[in-house]
């Protein structure tokens, strides 16, 4: 789930199939079919739930909620990996969820008391999550004991419901290894149909369903579709896929009370498979080329396997799964859901750890020191939120003070398809729950020679098909790969060709912005905007972030994207409100609006008032390279506006500090501390083949800050903090907060909750170890080559993160926090249910309240509990190997 | 030269010593496998230009006999031509360029130690086939580069699916073994100990084939089964696309560098055995002509990239057979080296596919269309539609089901002895006993009547291991009972042997290696097994590589000597026992030599369900 409100325009309702956060609690009693065609949100198997006759397709809603929403990967976006229990408390959810997928909870005992051990959990803390775990005070010495056992096995996960159910027990009761027969035949068969582009033949034909696919390839075939050889099995292929299924179940289960189960296994077997189906199913768009199907088709195909291999390997009179002795005495899916439990012990210290994290912040902004004096700004830049821009801004404002710097969410406010000189297909440049409306496209100014595209590796022998020019081409090209791959290897980033990369197209190009004409092409989409269109999300983002007057000569609208190579996962490193795009465009566009006159004058009436002298530059930093390409040159001023070239030579060196900084992370990173060594070392990195770690994306994100630059000027963040700009002042009503809020709260909660799932259990949440993936026609990745797609984030990105929920401060009083609040119910469900925390920043009083869902509660730490200071970045990050509390930086008056 | 060619084989070894040794963190497994390959590039190197110098001879070195026994010996012989040159230059290039990208590649990856382990003792193995002179040292290394195959694509040992392929590759391993340990056995008694390549060709320069015509017939199918198991060739395509389970790199270097041109480097090294004869060379040109339609087929449904990339390089290699049936000895070798490096280069920037489709190729091209070919304008007005239709129906399917050659080489192959074991599963184990005691009485009898029964005997005890094997082959019950089936027909082999053969010093070996693996392995799945109860859901893998993993490489060594590794005295009992039997008793040969197929098979099967998987949590079931 992702942002859902434009910019300007009322709040609009989520318009996907997902869940509305805020669900009536899970029930394990009847559920009287409600307004269809909503899905019943209970958790239980319906059938077995109301004891009336079986309906599938309720069945199947339910079964859907189970599944991870992950898109195909071209386009990458983060979202709460357990969004289907969004609507219980955050440790129920875990608990539930552990007992379902067979997940662990938390991280091994061991590290956490490593890091009470180390100073990074505080006692204070421990006390704290100890008496809101176990309110019971006998109970809780004994809890208290038991956090400092020396267990290495506390952290391991229950059997799966979902794996180890009633389907697994029948299974193994009848010696059918069924998945290992049904699973290979089944992701090749739907791989292969929904495949984007990597087989050279598709069996899909246009407009077929799958189900009817399956028919054609089975009835109009010399050798049928194994395992369909029988006659009388494809009598089952010639039914609806309602009826099949039917069918199937009555031979297969037999019990009507236990097809629901039945289902769900069978559909959480392949989690990866199922899920992709559904989001296909729910968002036909999301492939580039379409395809027609349903999780009912995905389902029928594969009960119908099913059927066929049970009846080859067992005969006719297989025994059905309600025939299996003891199966009515298991335990009710229901039941053992609602008495899951985890580990108190671990709750308590992940509970613990998460609020020694927040306090370190927190108890900074207490002890701020005075704000510096007002100093003269020339200037201005505006960054995505992103927490990799955190310490580029740090080290920008400690270089020059002339330099004031903004965040807001990286699509800055300007929704739109994109399509770049490049591209074959147009892109959609916004938060994913946003569909825009606008067409984009880029041209060449002055026609020129296609650039080279040749960043990524060549595959081009690949795709020639032809027998013959393959044998001749290994005879006598593959020599030559030799020489190739050993350059690659040996000599990284040392292009044997003029490769052209992400940041340095350099070839100028125009976007197509001004509408022309009113008439939509055939996708209903218009090209370009009208400057009342400009003008209304230019107003909407100014106001947001607070910046309404004072601009500087020059302002800078710095977008971000991530070059890496040999990285199936690219998208996940780009730009997250941009859909796993870089935000390059996005960054030109509002440049280039907010340069022209007529809607500088637009936003003049609105009460915004840009002087005429002062110039957009669009920019994108490069985060895995650490550059930074400006745009648009051709349309600068020929004589250079005042602080531009002093803006573009404190980047080179901001830039080179942040690649320093981020050195420190890589073990394996350059030896010398010099910057130098540090900028050649990650440009190094982010163009080698063999480097699984372009850069470390949003390992450690943790806070998120809602408020004025003045605020977290001063402090040292160590890249873990999502800044918003936002001035409390100019905003009297919360109107303004709750959309800063609706972006917020789904974007960067969406990436710190993926983050910290991916992170818990890397191989249940996440994608395992990227090193034996494969990717699966353009779709995802898996293991192997007959694997489940793998969801959630591969260890790589993982694997130095602290899973914490994150803090969000807010600079505002709780009265027009509330005011917000209340305006976006969905979001508020997020809090109320812990799944990330908020704090309010009074501006007036400085004091500080943690929400609660029925009160604000006013924190106060220990006195000895301060918060440790440095003259300079790198003084406070020399030498450090883990993550470093936040640090007040006094800088050295320069 | 004779010391380079010692130091191109040690090295790998040394290394892995080194790194087994002395390899605690990742910087010294990477120091250390850096300067190893360092040195070894340097070994090979130096022998390449010291050959060279030399003009390019075939130089033969007899180092030692490791193992002497009657008429039969083990030499450590060397042969060093140009077939050996041209594999030994791209062991090294990719070898190299492999160790420098795993440093990067594998950085903090849990089981750095044992990647860098076998993929050494992968380069041992590949070494010693490259170097050897003789096809019992080639059995040995051919049996190295199996077993640390398999260990790399079961490296993600957490997860069954890799397991699961590993073991579809290791019974493929094993059938090849068996054609190749037979076709070593064949040689040697055919030859009459003139076994070492380089005495091939002018053994068989008089005409007529040794042995007889059947007999060499038999030897050169054998050969060819072996050849064609290792490098994926046709009806064994399916197992390559499958193995892509383990790191990018170890795929690269193995399915898609090396280890699939051995099957190749087998029938280079044995041209003038299996070329002798007219009909063999139809078969390997048949072979490859079969393989090059099925697998270019195949590759087209491929919906995966590494599979793709699988089923090009089996084509390929499919086109080696066909140039080898021919004789094109140079062009064969140019053709390796080629498609090694193409295809490892390939599999290495395989994540690159996503990037490079969709933002410099775009859509799917879908370009199969059967309709519009000059097919559909001859055909008769009423099948034009429907015709082409369906042919391109059918071939859609053939394609995305690999015509289906797993289920068939499965059903011929394993599916047999597994409706076996469950038929005599069936038996009631009162007739068990009847029979027995029948047999055993008859012999009582015999031996009255004053008959010689030690064959008999012998007869009953092999009989009585296919048995055990084919049990413990189908069923999972509970390790214990596997494990003990396993162990019970190994020993019932060498009584069995014992009982008809004359010569029975190598018994001793083969004993000692059998019984001490056998009880050593029984004692750590009793402790193994313990914490978690000793019945054990078949489908259940219970991850003691996590929770105990002394225990669980002590059973892993336990494991390799039950099922005769190279390198534990198993090995050489196995040898000499097979040996021995068919140079006296034919008939028993294939006998025991299946059994211990199914063993090893069976045998992993334990070893992965009790070490792999993920650990859980015990609870009791009722929640």
């Amino acid at each position: 789930m992702m942002a859902n409100s434009l910019i300007h325009g009322p709040l609009v309702a989520l318009d996907r199939g997902d869940d509305p956060p805020t669900h009536d609690v899970m029930t394990t009693e009847s559920h009287p079919a409600k307004t269809k065609p909503a899905p019943p949100h209970d958790h239980s198997p319906p059938a077995k739930a109301t004891k009336l006759v079986f309906d599938l397709d309720s069945a199947l809603e339910h079964i859907a909620h189970w599944l991870p929403s992950q898109s195909p990967i071209k386009d990458f976006i983060h979202h709460n990996t357990l969004h289907a229990l969004q609507h219980r408390p955050f440790h129920e959810a875990i608990a539930i969820a552990s007992r379902i997928y067979g997940a662990k909870s938390y991280l091994p005992l061991s590290e956490y008391q490593t890091r009470f051990r180390e100073g990074r959990i505080y006692d204070f803390a421990l006390e704290r999550a100890l008496e809101s775990v176990e309110p019971d005070p006998d109970l809780r010495e004994r809890l208290k004991e038991e956090l400092f056992r020396d267990d290495h096995e506390a952290h391991y996960p229950p059997l799966s419901l979902a794996l180890h159910g009633l389907r697994q027990t029948w299974l193994t009761h009848i010696e059918v290894n069924l998945d290992a027969q049904v699973h290979p035949i089944l992701f090749r068969f739907i791989a292969n149909f929904l495949d984007q582009g990597i087989s050279r033949w598709s069996v899909a034909r246009d407009g077929e369903s799958l189900w009817k696919c399956l028919y054609r390839l089975t009835e109009d075939s010399f050798v049928p579709l194994y395992p369909f050889k029988d006659p009388g099995i494809r009598k089952i292929l010639s039914m609806t896929p309602d009826e099949a299924i039917l069918f199937c179940l009555q031979k297969i289960v037999g019990d009507e009370t236990l097809f629901g189960v039945y289902l769900l296994e069978l559909a959480l077997g392949h989690p990866g498979w199922s899920g992709m189906v559904r989001v296909i199913e729910t968002n036909p768009e999301s492939l580039l080329t379409r395809r027609t199907i349903s999780l009912k088709e995905f389902i029928a195909v594969e009960l119908a396997m099913e059927m066929a291999l049970l009846l080859m390997k067992r005969g006719p009179h297989f025994q059905s799964l309600s025939k299996v002795p003891g199966i009515d005495e298991a335990p009710s899916f229901a039941e053992t859901l609602d008495q899951s439990t985890t580990p108190q012990h671990l709750k308590t210290w992940h509970e613990a750890m998460e609020f020694s994290l927040h306090a370190e912040l927190l108890r900074a902004l207490q002890q701020l020191p005075k704000p510096a004096p007002l100093r003269e700004i020339k200037v201005q830049a505006l960054f995505c939120i992103d927490d990799r821009e955190c310490s580029l801004r740090r080290h920008l404002e400690e270089i020059s003070p002339a330099i004031e710097t903004f965040g807001a969410a990286g699509f800055f406010g300007i929704e739109f398809f994109f399509k770049g000189i490049d591209d074959i297909y147009p892109v959609a440049q916004c938060p994913a729950v946003i569909t825009p409306k606008h067409l984009v496209i880029e041209s060449e100014s002055s026609p020129k020679i296609q650039p080279e595209i040749l960043s990524r590796p060549s595959l081009d022998p690949l795709k020639k098909s032809q027998l013959m020019r393959n044998w001749l081409f290994t005879q006598t090209m593959g020599l030559g790969y030799a020489a190739k791959l050993a350059w690659d290897v040996f000599r990284p980033g040392a292009p044997m060709v003029k490769i052209k990369k992400l940041a340095e197209v350099d070839n100028p190009t125009r976007l197509h912005l001004l509408r022309v004409t009113n008439e939509p092409n055939d996708q209903g989409q218009l090209l370009g905007f009208t400057p009342t269109e400009m003008a209304d999300r230019l107003e909407s983002l100014f106001k947001n972030i607070g910046l309404t007057e004072a601009f500087a000569p020059v302002v800078v609208v710095v977008a971000h994207g991530s070059s890496s190579t040999n990285n199936p996962h690219f998208a996940a490193y780009d730009c997250g409100a941009c859909a796993g795009k870089p935000g390059a465009p996005n960054a030109r566009a509002f440049a280039h609006m907010a340069n022209l006159p007529e809607v500088r004058s637009l936003l003049q009436s609105r009460g915004i008032n840009i002087p005429p002298n002062t110039l957009f530059i669009p920019a994108l930093h490069n985060t895995s390279r650490d550059e930074v390409t400006y745009y648009d040159q051709q349309d600068w001023p020929s004589e250079q506006p005042e602080g531009l070239s002093h803006f573009q030579s404190v980047m080179t060196k901001a830039l080179s500090r942040n690649a320093h900084e981020r050195c420190r992370w890589f073990e394996l990173g350059p030896t010398s501390s010099s910057e130098a060594a540090a900028v050649h070392h990650v440009r190094i990195r982010a163009s080698s083949i063999f480097e699984p770690r372009p850069e470390l994306n949003h390992s450690n994100n943790l806070y998120c800050i809602v408020g004025p630059r003045s605020l977290t000027e001063a402090l040292f963040l160590d890249r873990r903090a999502f800044l918003h700009s936002y001035d409390p002042h100019q905003d009297p009503d919360g109107e303004r907060l709750s959309r800063i809020l609706s972006q917020v709260i789904p974007v960067c909660g969406g990436i710190n909750l993926e983050y910290l799932f991916s992170r818990i259990d890397n191989s249940m949440y996440g994608a395992g170890t990227k090193l034996p993936h494969n990717v699966i026609g353009l779709l995802g990745v898996a293991n192997g080559v007959e694997g489940d797609l793998r969801t959630g984030l591969p260890s790589q990105m993982i694997e130095v993160h602290e899973p914490s929920r994150l803090l969000i401060v807010v600079h505002q009083t709780t009265a027009i926090l509330d005011a917000a609040l209340s305006k976006i119910p969905a979001f508020k469900a997020w809090l109320d249910h812990e799944w990330l925390r908020l704090a309010a920043l009074d501006p007036t009083t400085s004091e500080l309240l943690l929400y609660g869902p029925s009160r604000w509660e006013a924190l106060s730490f220990p006195e000895r509990f301060t918060t440790p200071e440095g003259s300079s970045s790198r003084a406070i990050y020399e030498g450090k190997s883990n993550t470093i509390p936040t640090h007040i930086l006094r800088k050295v008056s320069q | 030269m004779n010391d380079l060619i010692l130091a191109c084989l040690l090295i790998p070894l040394l290394g892995f010593i080194f790194i087994f040794l002395l390899g605690g963190t990742e910087q010294r497994v990477a120091f250390i496998s850096l300067w190893m390959t360092r040195l070894l590039g340097a070994a090979i190197i130096g022998l390449l230009s010291l050959w060279a110098w030399l003009g390019f001879p075939a130089h033969e070195f007899h180092w030692f006999n490791l193992l002497e026994q009657g008429d039969y010996q083990f030499p450590i012989l060397f042969l060093f031509d140009r077939i050996g040159a041209a594999y030994l230059f791209c062991t090294w290039v990719i070898f190299s360029i492999i160790v420098r990208y795993c440093r990067h590649y594998l950085h903090r990856e849990a089981g750095y130690r044992r990647f860098f382990l076998t993929i050494f003792s992968f380069v041992f193995g590949l070494n010693m086939v490259i170097l050897s002179g003789v096809l019992d040292m080639f059995f040995a290394g051919w049996e190295i580069v199996g077993i640390s195959s398999f260990l790399l694509i079961a490296f993600y040992r957490h997860r069954f699916q890799p397991i699961r392929n590993a073991l579809r590759a290791y019974s493929i391993y094993r059938l090849c073994d068996f054609g190749l340990l037979l076709a070593a056995l064949l040689i040697d008694l055919l030859l009459h100990g003139r076994n070492h390549f380089s005495e091939l060709k002018e053994v068989l320069s008089d005409g007529y084939p040794p042995g007889g015509y059947i007999e060499f017939f038999g030897l050169s199918l054998l050969l060819i089964i072996a050849a064609s198991g290792k490098s994926a060739q046709f009806p064994f395509c399916f197992w390559i696309p499958r193995a892509m389970e383990g790191p990018t790199p170890s795929s690269a270097i193995f399915y898609g560098a090396l280890s699939v041109h051995l099957g190749v480097f087998l029938l280079l090294r044995t041209q003038p055995i299996w070329g002798f004869e007219l009909p063999s060379r139809l078969i390997v040109m048949t072979i490859g002509v079969l393989t090059v339609f099925v697998a270019s087929i195949s590759e087209q449904a491929q919906s995966n990239i590494k599979g793709q990339i699988a089923y090009a390089s089996i084509t390929q290699v499919g086109f080696m057979f066909i140039e080898l049936a021919f004789g094109f000895e140079a062009l064969v070798l140019f053709h390796f080296l080629g498609n090694a490096f193409l295809r490892c280069y390939q599999l290495l920037v395989s994540p690159s596919i996503v990037a490079h489709l969709l933002r410099v190729e775009g859509e799917t091209d879908v370009n199969f269309d059967i309709r519009k070919s000059a097919l559909a304008h001859s055909l008769p007005m009423t099948l034009r539609q429907s015709l082409p239709e369906t042919l391109q129906n059918t071939l859609e399917v053939m394609a995305l089901q690999e015509f289906n050659l797993e289920t068939l080489v499965r059903s011929v192959l394993w599916d047999s002895f597994r409706d076996l074991g469950h038929l005599l599963s069936r038996i009631h184990p009162f007739l068990k006993t009847a029979i027995l005691l029948v047999a055993l009485g008859i012999g009582v009898i015999l031996f009255e009547k004053g008959f010689n029964i030690r064959p008999y005997f012998g007869l009953l005890a092999a009989l009585g291991m296919v048995y055990l094997s084919a049990m413990a082959f189908s069923r999972k019950r509970t390790p214990i009972w596997t494990w003990n089936q396993v162990g019970l027909s190994t020993l019932f082999a060498g009584v069995g042997t014992s009982l008809i053969s004359d010569e029975q010093g190598y018994l001793v070996l083969f004993f000692s290696g059998i019984i001490v693996a056998w009880l050593l392995g029984l004692l750590l799945i009793v402790r193994m097994t313990r914490i978690d109860g000793p019945t054990m859901n078949p489908y259940m893998y219970r991850a003691m590589d996590e929770k105990m993993p002394i225990h669980a490489l002590l059973f892993f060594l336990a494991f390799l000597g039950l099922v005769g590794f190279p390198i534990t005295p198993a090995f050489l009992g196995q040898d000499l026992m097979l040996f021995h039997l068919s140079s006296e008793h034919a008939w028993m040969a294939p006998l025991v030599a299946i059994a211990f197929v199914l063993n090893g098979i069976s045998a992993s099967g334990i070893y992965m369900r009790i070490c792999a998987g993920r650990p859980v949590e015990i609870r009791p079931s009722a929640g």
